[in-house]
């Protein structure tokens, strides 16, 4: 009797090493333990047995039942190892094929670094002020201390709106300096990024439509220290380093004294073409504002002063993406803007 | 401006002071130095050579064959064709692989068949001036091989200041003054300077009349027996090196005069000048006159001109007039150093286009003092060359001047609160000395006296003290600062918070690209867009004659960016936020009314016949559209088409979106009108669907915000209802999807138009929209029942408008 039950299971040990497929398992499975399977024969004869042999024959068949089940659940992980393997192997796929591209749009380069910028103002607590670029000369030049006929109007290219020379396109943002003194009362901490316009011919390194950021603080007790400092960790921010910077008298009629502000080189230590071999970047013109400013603001020069300084940030973003032709950025090319 | 070292080191003792330090000195603390070169650099290679023997060059008569010692090595042979040549000269050699200016090579060449190894220079070939009668015979003095820049003591150097970084400091356009800088930066002493007038003869001055208010000043010299001879090599070398040619000693005198102390100065003819005299007086209106250039000008009573007796003979302060010229021969002149108003010879040079040295310097306030000194240093300079000149007569000297020097108080805490340094009142007052200022006083006020070459324009106020203490003590030597303030957020500013979520959602899922354009547009391109009548802000001076308009609205200019794209990329998605001006709407103080605007367009092949009804690109884009509306938080506009709708706008596709009880639509939306697809380029090849927005970002800023739109997840189940719609083809989906969400009395939460269906098996003139209906109660599960009642009520509401329900 034992040696018949041996002799099943082995039967259904060599079906089920044979067996490839979670289907063909199934089926073993049904036809051993099913409800008409080899089992369930045995303890259907039960009753008809003699007693003595009825708890033999029992113990029999619940031990083949436990065997088969066994012998399934050891091939069944078997085939899922052999299975995993064979997915491990990825046959048939080549992963160095192109990647499926996700689509997207792009923000404009500029509106790229000049967020980076205001998020760094505006991290040192600086208002994002806007102005007009169709500005009058008031703004542009008078009030800035450029009186009628002053020569240095002329470094300025400026295009006309009128013949008058009431209204034109303004030359840089500084006219928002006198517009912010208007509104608002020190302590004042404001950038003012914008569009701006000198008349210059189209070349790879000039435009006549750039971009600025002009910025100012007028408040009790600033001091050029104030405005060194201040530019000095703008720039270690951008950069993510610390840069050699100094600071050199510069003439514009809005600041007094004024200066030019250069930054060491950030692409070579010996002189190279960014820096036409000087190993210095001029970075902005700054200084500290000039009373007649203050005053035609109506902000009192005997109590408050203040720094403004204005830098190109096209030139920036240049630098950052290696662009070395400025007319891309007007230009609206896709195989261009597709890039940022 | 052009500066050269050694012209520097006459005024003040350079010595331990390299070029290279000190162009870097002058750049820290008075001006840009842009560039610094050695002068004549290629004299360096040309070597100083014996003729030792010269012979008659057997095959031509005027070609010498010359022995040369240039020191080293064999001597060579040299064929030269110079008249003056002989033996016994000393001359400048360019030896075989010598490149002189011009990029001029020297090879070893056979010349009528003798060998030639080398060249004797002229003096032009040089570039060292005009001289080619013959060759360059150098002094008996120089060593025989060695390089002639040596030999003759040539080693200066050229340094480059940025004119731009001198407007302020008319002091600074001679040697004299930036010697100045230079002894305040290094505290040495400037060298002695007589520019006094040597003695003039007692006969009768030259008489001179000023009838304008704009030259202050007007000084003339006769000057006797003067003679145009070459100048000497020490005067030609200082001018050549700051890129003046050296003409004859009157000529050059007078350029050394003006380098070396900043003045302009004039001589005329006195033989062609009338004896009545000169009279400076404004132009008249009309009045004509040719420069010394050869160019004819009319001229304004802005204008102020030289005359002799009422004869123009010079645009003061810019050029001589032609009748001016020095004739050859002439023993007679008349020496004139002015002083004109800076704005008029400012405005005469810009009108008519004549940027002179001379103008360049009057026009940034030049010291009325300097023109008694520069008739000094003139005639001194001239004896010196000429000792038998003569001064017949003491100078005129007339015009109403006064001395600018003045005195400013400053306070030394002012200085140190500007500068933000700890300088003692002693190191300040000591600053200002080195600087030549006149300073006295004590206990923290300074009284300090303006000399009057600082006090026409630079030092007017304490601030432009404070700058000269800070630019000689350095300012790198000024500790950094940071900022101290109460921290507080700098203030909202709304319109740059809407501009960055416009970018971020239309750059990313709507993938639309940013583009930034001019703002000046094309005439052309106006009237395409049917602009061209509109009022539009016009410059005077465009870069190209027919870009002279500033744009009113963004979208014209986005528009003239699709044919470009699409011939590279099928599929076109811009989008470009600026600002437009409307003069029509200005106000009082001139400055046209401004708007901020957001243009959006997307160009795409057209639709294919299977393609589905929202797959053309006024759909996708009025997708776009309605979700930024989403996403900025606005309250959703009511979309109509019946609105006044600009000139691109297709005339029957077309939307505009209105808020509240606006009468103008603050956006429109619409498919571009054909004829102008077609004008820009969009046939053929690139024939596109192009669907094209403006929205007013000035309208999205004014709205109320929207809310959150939160609503609670739905408790109970919604029951999902197919209808389809028959109606006539006329019929507006609008209408449509009022009808289902009147009939559905609140419970509708969504409608989904799935299919739009126009066949022939519907009848003419007919069409089927297929829409998905969520019907949701808050309440309740609805039942069959309640979805019968909604049925019920669709049915009647869809045929009252003449259509046909078709249930799903």
């Amino acid at each position: 009797m034992q040696d018949d039950y041996q002799k099943t299971l082995e039967e259904a040990q060599t079906k089920i090493g044979a067996c490839a497929d979670a289907t063909g398992l199934k089926a073993i499975e049904r036809e051993y333990t099913g409800k008409d399977g080899v089992v369930q024969a045995l303890l259907a004869s039960i009753p008809s047995l003699p007693p003595e042999e009825r708890r033999g024959v029992g113990q029999g068949a619940n031990q083949l039942k436990q065997a088969v089940l066994e012998a399934l659940a050891g091939r069944e992980s078997e085939l899922a190892q052999v299975s995993l393997a064979a997915e491990r192997k990825g046959e048939g796929y080549d992963p160095t094929l192109p990647p499926a591209a996700v689509q997207r749009g792009s923000l404009h380069p500029v509106t790229m670094v000049m967020r980076e910028v205001e998020d760094l103002f505006q991290s040192m607590g600086y208002s994002v002020l806007d102005g007009p670029e169709v500005e009058l000369d008031y703004y542009n030049f008078e009030a800035l201390n450029f009186p009628p006929d002053h020569p240095a109007r002329e470094e300025y290219d400026t295009f006309w709106c009128d013949r008058e020379g009431k209204l034109l396109l303004r030359t840089h943002t500084s006219p928002v300096q006198i517009r912010t003194l208007e509104r608002l009362k020190p302590p004042i901490r404001a950038i003012v990024p914008g569009r701006v316009f000198r008349h210059e011919e189209l070349d790879a390194s000039h435009e006549h439509t750039f971009h600025q950021v002009e910025g100012l603080v007028v408040d009790e007790g600033v001091t050029v220290g104030h405005l060194t400092g201040t530019l000095k960790s703008f720039l270690r921010e951008l950069f993510q380093r610390d840069l050699d910077v100094r600071l050199r008298p510069g003439y514009f009629p809005f600041v007094e004294p004024g200066f030019e502000f250069d930054i060491r080189c950030p692409f070579c230590e010996d002189g190279c073409r960014v820096c036409s071999k000087t190993t210095w970047v001029e970075f902005c013109g700054c200084g500290m504002v000039h009373p007649n400013v203050l005053r035609a603001g109506d902000v009192d020069p005997e109590k408050y002063t203040g720094f403004a300084f204005g830098f190109g940030l096209d030139r920036l973003v240049m630098l950052r993406y290696g662009i070395d032709d400025i007319r891309h950025f007007m230009g609206g090319d896709l195989r261009f803007l597709e890039q940022f | 401006m052009y500066v050269s070292y050694r012209w520097l080191s006459r005024h003040v003792d350079l010595t331990g002071i390299a070029p290279e330090q000190l162009a870097e000195d002058l750049t820290l603390s008075t001006a840009e130095v842009e560039g610094l070169e050695p002068f004549a650099a290629h004299l360096s290679d040309v070597t100083v050579g014996l003729v030792t023997e010269r012979k008659q060059h057997e095959g031509a008569d005027k070609l010498s064959v010359c022995t040369v010692d240039v020191g080293a090595g064999e001597p060579l042979q040299i064929v030269c064709g110079a008249p003056n040549v002989d033996s016994g000269q000393k001359v400048a050699v360019a030896t075989v692989g010598t490149v002189l200016p011009g990029d001029f090579k020297i090879k070893k060449s056979k010349i009528r068949g003798v060998e030639s190894r080398g060249m004797i220079c002229s003096v032009r070939e040089l570039d060292l001036g005009d001289e080619h009668d013959g060759i360059w015979v150098l002094p008996e003095g120089c060593e025989v091989g060695s390089p002639v820049r040596e030999a003759l003591g040539l080693d200066d150097w050229v340094i480059e200041i940025d004119n731009k970084s001198l407007t302020h400091r008319p002091d600074l356009w001679g040697h004299r003054g930036l010697a100045g800088e230079i002894a305040a930066i290094y505290e040495r002493e400037l060298k002695p300077f007589d520019c006094s007038l040597p003695n003039v003869g007692g006969g009768t001055s030259y008489p001179l009349r000023v009838d304008s208010p704009d030259c202050p000043r007007y000084i003339g010299l006769t000057i006797e027996g003067a003679q145009p001879l070459a100048s000497p090599d020490w005067l030609r070398f200082l001018l050549l090196a700051v890129g003046q040619r050296p003409i004859d000693q009157l000529v050059d005198v007078s350029n050394f005069v003006m380098l070396d102390l900043g003045q302009p100065n004039h001589t005329f003819d006195l033989e062609r000048l009338s004896p009545e005299g000169i009279t400076v007086r404004n132009a008249r209106a009309g009045e004509k006159m040719t420069t010394l250039d050869g160019g004819e000008h009319e001229l304004i009573p802005a204008d102020l001109l030289i005359c002799s007796a009422d004869e123009p003979v010079a645009l003061a302060g810019v050029m001589g007039g032609e009748g001016s010229k020095v004739a050859e021969g002439t023993q007679s002149l008349l020496l004139e150093v002015a002083n004109f108003a800076p704005a008029v010879v400012r405005r005469t040079a810009m009108r008519l286009g004549l940027r002179t040295d001379a103008s360049a310097r009057f026009e940034k306030s030049l010291d009325p003092n300097l023109a008694m000194s520069a008739a000094g240093h003139f005639a001194r300079t001239l004896v010196g060359l000429q000792p038998d000149v003569r001064f017949p007569a003491p100078p005129s000297d007339v015009g109403d001047w006064h001395d600018p020097a003045h005195t400013i108080t400053l306070s030394c805490d002012r200085v140190r609160s500007v500068l933000g340094t700890d300088l003692a009142d002693g190191e300040i007052a000591k600053i200002l000395t080195r600087l030549r200022f006149d300073v006295e006083g004590e206990g923290g006020a300074l009284r300090v006296g303006i000399p009057a070459a600082r006090a026409t324009k630079d030092i007017g106020i304490e601030q432009d003290l404070i700058e000269e203490v800070g630019r000689i003590h350095r300012y790198a030597n000024l500790p950094e600062r940071l900022l101290r303030a109460d921290v507080k957020p700098p203030p909202h500013v709304p319109r740059r918070v809407i501009v960055r979520k416009i970018q971020d959602r239309l750059a990313g899922a709507a993938r639309f690209h940013e583009v930034l354009s001019y703002s000046f547009v094309d005439d052309e391109l106006l009237a395409k867009v049917g602009q061209a009548e509109a009022p539009h802000v016009q410059l005077v001076n465009p870069v190209i004659e027919s870009q002279s308009r500033i744009r009113r609205d963004v979208l014209p200019s986005l528009l003239a960016r699709l044919e470009n794209n699409r011939r590279h990329r099928e599929d076109v998605r811009l989008f470009e936020i600026g600002k437009g001006y409307r003069p029509e709407n200005g106000n009082e103080r001139g400055e046209p009314d401004q708007v901020h605007s957001l243009a959006l367009a997307w160009a795409a092949p057209r639709p294919g016949k299977k393609a589905r009804f929202d797959e053309n690109a006024f759909s996708r884009l009025y997708g776009v559209v309605d979700d930024l509306f989403g996403y900025l938080g606005v309250a959703r506009p009511c979309w109509g088409a019946d609105l006044d709708a600009p000139a691109w706008a297709h005339p029957a596709r077309r939307l505009g979106a209105f808020w509240g009880t606006d009468e103008a639509p603050g956006a429109v939306l619409a498919e571009l009108e054909p004829g102008l697809a077609r004008a820009l380029g969009l046939e053929g090849e690139l024939a596109s669907d192009v669907a094209v927005c403006e929205i007013s970002i000035d309208r999205l800023l004014a709205l109320e915000p929207r809310g959150s739109g939160y609503v609670p997840i739905p408790r109970y189940p919604g029951v999902k209802v197919d209808v389809a719609l028959l109606v006539g083809a006329d019929a507006q989906a609008a209408q449509l999807v009022d009808a289902i969400e009147k009939a559905g009395k609140g419970a509708v939460s969504g409608v989904e138009l799935f299919d739009l269906y126009r066949g022939e098996n519907l009848g003419a003139g007919k069409k089927s929209l297929a829409y998905h209906v969520l019907l949701q109660s808050p309440n309740k599960t609805l039942s069959d029942k309640d979805v019968a009642k909604f049925l019920g009520r669709l049915e009647r509401a869809v045929t009252d408008l003449g259509g046909e329900l078709r249930k799903g």
